[in-house]
């Protein structure tokens, strides 16, 4: 089950109607076999992919955002927010299709907020878990500033808590009326993992 | 000590509930210098002490008097002892934080230790929260939450919290920031507004 897709910004003002052709080579993370999970870097050619898992409002119960409507959108979407992300991968399957995405996005020169979203169909396979995991062995030592990795979860979202307690994520708390999603005041769980902590 | 004495001729302390807020004026610059200069006092904040006058004077006309919801802790004299302040952290949210004095000024600026009177753990930092946080929420009315970050090694300043009624959220914020080249672990504390 998805997490809130971090700081996503559907309002981008820059207009930019042409395909941006990611040319560099794609790092691929593999997974342990179980799961046969990898993650690469997402580009416009994932956009029909992109639209199953944005339109679906299962997917974004948990998300700030509302399920896209139009492939334009999509398309302005990955332009404006996926392909300048500083770190954004796709969630690929043995086809190298994407079934979902997740991002560590910046919140200070220290600390990484994590966030993800995965299409329905692939709910219930341990998909999050594995793709977290892989962000979880990797992002440190991409990022050696990083000293804290942290995700805030809405209180109902059972399912992606937990996804983080599974990886080895630490419970710091609840955040009462942290947050505003849709319009409604949420509590918030918030995890953290830090460089030290061994995953699970 | 000898008994004989006379009493010491610093300014007796009220209980808590005779403090006033007012907004910061350049002439506190004297008042404001007796915790700014102080260590202890700078601990836990982001500044480190103050060394001077003129730095004094800048810092609260650069940084103090364009504060957008910053007002001073007075005394009975309407002197400060210390400040309190607001910050914006979205729509919904804001966060407290203060700074107060450890000891009262001296009119010669030394204090003699059998006179050195205690201004810490006397209920000044808490009636100053419990006065903020009952104004937020009245003149805020979009604010649903007041939070206070404090380092886990700042005690007293838990205990101000605590005593005014904010909830102490989880256990531990690791990692959180970074606190004058030092990474630090912080507790979140929060007053939801009552409906």
């Amino acid at each position: 089950m998805p997490s809130k897709e971090t700081n996503v910004q559907e309002n981008s003002k820059e207009s930019s109607s042409e395909m941006e052709i990611d040319a560099c080579t794609l790092k691929a993370m593999s997974s342990s076999p179980s799961e046969k999970i990898h993650l690469r870097p997402m580009t416009l050619f994932d956009i029909d992919d992109f639209m199953v898992w944005a339109t679906d409002i299962n997917v974004t119960r948990f998300c700030t955002w509302e399920p896209y409507t139009s492939r334009e959108a999509g398309i302005a979407f990955i332009n404006n927010f996926v392909l300048p992300h500083p770190w954004l991968r796709a969630i690929c399957l043995d086809d190298d299709r994407a079934i979902g995405s997740i991002s560590v996005t910046p919140v200070d020169n220290i600390r990484g907020e994590i966030g993800y979203v995965i299409g329905s169909k692939y709910w219930g396979k341990g998909i999050a878990t594995e793709a977290v995991r892989l962000v979880g062995e990797e992002i440190f030592k991409e990022k050696p500033e990083m000293e804290r990795l942290e995700a805030l979860v809405d209180v109902d979202n059972v399912g992606s808590q937990k996804v983080l307690e599974k990886v080895g994520f630490v419970r710091e708390g609840v955040m009462r009326k942290f947050m505003c999603l849709k319009g409604n005041v949420r509590d918030m769980v918030m995890f953290s993992l830090l460089p030290s902590d061994s995953l699970l | 000590m000898d008994l004989n004495e006379s009493q010491p001729t610093v300014v007796v302390l009220s209980p808590p509930g005779r403090i006033s807020l007012r907004p910061m004026i350049l002439s506190d610059v004297d008042d404001y210098m007796v915790w700014a200069t102080d260590a202890k006092v700078a601990r836990f904040c982001s500044w480190e002490p103050c060394t001077s006058r003129e730095e004094a004077i800048k810092y609260i006309t650069d940084s103090v008097l364009t504060h957008p919801w910053l007002r001073a802790i007075c005394l009975e004299d309407d002197r400060p002892n210390g400040y309190i302040l607001i910050m914006p952290v979205d729509k919904i949210r804001k966060e407290i934080g203060y700074v107060t004095a450890r000891s009262p000024r001296h009119p010669t600026g030394v204090i003699e230790r059998a006179l050195w009177t205690r201004y810490w753990g006397k209920g000044f930092a808490t009636e100053a929260v419990r006065l903020v946080t009952a104004e937020v929420f009245k003149e805020m009315p979009e604010v649903e939450r007041l939070e206070a970050l404090v380092d886990v090694d700042n005690v007293g300043s838990q205990r101000v919290l605590e005593k005014v009624g904010f909830t102490r959220e989880g256990v531990l914020m690791r990692n959180f920031i970074v606190m004058k080249g030092s990474i630090r672990d912080m507790v979140m504390f929060s007053f939801l507004r009552a409906y």
